[in-house]
């Protein structure tokens, strides 16, 4: 996009008005990925903050080779799947957890609010394995092709494929369950 | 809906809000990360300057500022017009003098160069083509100098008898063109340049642009540049030593022709006569005459095709199959392929020669001229018959869809382009929510 260019050509000379414009761009996008991927808010939130702070000091030494979005998102994707190995994300195993965690740990500024929906497709992605619910949100939220996916999951086109697929089928399966309560 | 298709919708469109007071907090704490990086320690060099040394980066950034000036004032409106249109192209080919054209596998190996030089009509004056291991020829228009690696021969001939052809006329070439590109993406990122990247329906293919030349720079996996070329690079050279040399010119002395030119003759005369048992149905015969002419021009990729059409219909589709995979880079083999996997039985296949066969298929529905190779592929006695007649080209290519994917979106072929616009929109619907099951992922 002509605009993105623009943003980084003028964000590399260290420009607060560009800097703002991405960041309201696409504040609202990685804040969604990072909850889909993480469930739990205050550390999607600290993902999503870590990742403007990087990007901000990156202005002078910035090599985008792909696409702006891409690369935020890539850059949440790498944060939040490094969170997940260190084991810092508690798997919720029932659906109540999710709420649990939630009033558990209160910030001082919440910064996402919730909605009935929001919450509902996150605790049914919750239950996908994590790899499953990477594909999925990346693939839908985040706009990225498969091929993208893979290099990133460090597996073939097809498994990510099959991911995703298997994602989608449990999720439809979840989400259908929950409009029947 | 397709179920997956809702949940998807459903993940795509959930909104999220955010807390305004928190917004702010993140972005100052943002910008206060960007005005501390902008502060550099005094011994460390420009990093800047070191960058605009490169090359690259001085076209990318010329690229950039360009975009900037242009795009300057409507910056912040969302209504920016194209910085590029195929007219535009058109219009600078007119000085085109000289294109060097380049084709490298993955690890830098050249697989084929060309100098061609453009007249002032723009048809293709002077030619040089090295294509390693197969051919080297060098044309000055006044003798065709020819050296078949393969046949170790250097053989000279009459242009008018004999020429080698990239691009025959370069502005006809563009006009067909022109209304006909679409932008897929301006300024995009192609292997470190910033190109336009446009598909140019009519040959269902992709091409990048430099935006500030507007001359293509890849075309069919080839880069082209516009330099002048090295002195004497059209030059007829002298045959090296030890490689057999025969003149075909009409003022040559008459001598026998090495026997592998009369081979030649014989396998372009089997060839037509091939084409003809074909069309006549007579397939046992057109195969035979097929694998003749294949024996002695292993490289002629048609004589593959119809070999392997030939042995389709004999109902010996693993000798098919054998055929068509000699070469399958095209849309209409892996089209004829997976029908012959079909014929065997082999659905998954099938399925993946379709994969590839499909999408150029349904766009070609609305640019049925995309669609003259498979038109050729169907008709081996009389190619281009059908060209012009687009109503009865369309609708062969429906039925060739319905076949293929085994769907019929009822398609009338008494009614105009526009009286068929649902069935159409059917196709293209079907194939973007169908594409993943065939492993495509970006319909």
């Amino acid at each position: 996009m002509i605009e993105d260019k623009l943003l980084i050509f003028r964000f590399k000379q260290a420009s607060e008005i560009a800097l703002t414009r991405i960041y309201q761009k696409y504040k609202d996008d990685l804040l969604r990925l990072a909850t889909a991927l993480l469930n739990n808010n205050a550390l999607a939130e600290d993902v999503v903050h870590d990742c403007f702070i990087v990007f901000a000091r990156s202005a002078d030494k910035l090599k985008l080779t792909g696409n702006l979005k891409g690369y935020l998102v890539t850059s949440v994707a790498n944060r939040a799947r490094n969170l997940n190995k260190e084991e810092n994300v508690r798997k919720t195993d029932s659906l109540d957890e999710a709420l649990t965690i939630e009033a558990k740990t209160p910030r001082p500024q919440q910064w996402i609010i919730y909605s009935e929906q929001l919450r509902d497709i996150n605790r049914a992605l919750s239950q996908l394995p994590y790899d499953q619910r990477e594909v999925v949100t990346l693939h839908i939220n985040g706009k990225m092709k498969f091929k993208t996916i893979a290099k990133l999951q460090n597996v073939s086109i097809n498994t990510a494929q099959s991911r995703y697929r298997y994602g989608l089928d449990k999720l439809r399966q979840l989400l259908d369950n929950e409009a029947e309560k | 809906m397709n179920p997956n298709k809702k949940i998807k919708k459903l993940i795509a469109n959930t909104k999220i809000d955010t807390n305004a007071q928190t917004n702010k907090t993140v972005l100052n704490d943002t910008l206060r990360a960007l005005a501390e990086s902008k502060q550099k320690p005094a011994n460390q060099p420009n990093i800047r300057r070191i960058i605009m040394r490169s090359k690259i980066t001085k076209i990318a950034a010329a690229a950039v500022i360009l975009i900037a000036i242009l795009a300057g004032v409507t910056f912040l409106n969302k209504s920016v017009t194209p910085a590029y249109a195929i007219e535009q192209t058109i219009e600078v080919i007119k000085n085109v003098r000289f294109m060097h054209v380049i084709k490298q596998d993955d690890n830098g190996q050249l697989i084929d160069e060309r100098w061609i030089e453009i007249d002032s009509e723009g048809i293709q004056a002077r030619y040089r083509q090295n294509t390693p291991g197969r051919i080297f020829v060098v044309d000055d228009r006044e003798t065709v100098y020819a050296h078949y690696k393969d046949k170790d021969t250097v053989v000279l001939y009459d242009p008018n008898d004999h020429s080698y052809t990239w691009i025959h006329n370069l502005r006809v070439f563009f006009d067909d063109l022109a209304a006909k590109e679409s932008i897929i993406e301006e300024y995009t990122d192609y292997k470190g340049r910033l190109l336009h990247h446009v598909r140019w329906s009519p040959l269902d293919t992709e091409a990048y642009i430099d935006p500030a030349s507007k001359l293509p720079v890849i075309i069919f996996d080839y880069e082209i540049s516009y330099e002048e070329p090295p002195e004497g690079i059209f030059d007829i050279p002298i045959a090296p030593e030890g490689v057999a040399f025969f003149d075909k010119r009409a003022t040559a002395p008459k001598e026998d022709q090495p026997e592998w030119m009369n081979q030649d003759e014989i396998a372009d005369k089997q060839f037509t006569q091939a084409r003809k048992k074909l069309s006549e149905e007579k397939y046992a015969d057109a195969a035979e005459l097929f694998e003749s002419v294949v024996a002695i021009q292993p490289m002629r990729n048609w004589a593959w095709y119809w070999l392997g059409r030939a042995h389709h219909e004999l109902q010996d589709y693993d000798a098919a199959i054998e055929a068509y995979s000699k070469f399958t880079i095209s849309s209409y083999v892996h089209y004829a392929r997976g029908l012959t996997y079909i014929a065997k039985g082999m659905e998954e296949n099938a399925r993946d020669d379709f994969a590839k066969a499909l999408p150029s298929m349904i766009r070609s529905l609305r640019n049925i001229k995309s669609a003259h190779l498979f038109d050729a592929a169907d008709d081996p006695q009389d190619r281009g018959r059908n060209s012009g007649d687009e109503k009865k080209r369309r609708f062969n290519m429906i039925e060739r869809l319905r076949l293929a994917a085994d769907q019929n979106f009822g398609y009338d072929p008494e009614l105009s382009f526009e009286g068929n616009e649902a069935a159409i929109s059917a196709w293209e619907q079907w194939w973007q929510e169908n594409a993943l099951e065939y492993g495509v992922n970006e319909p």
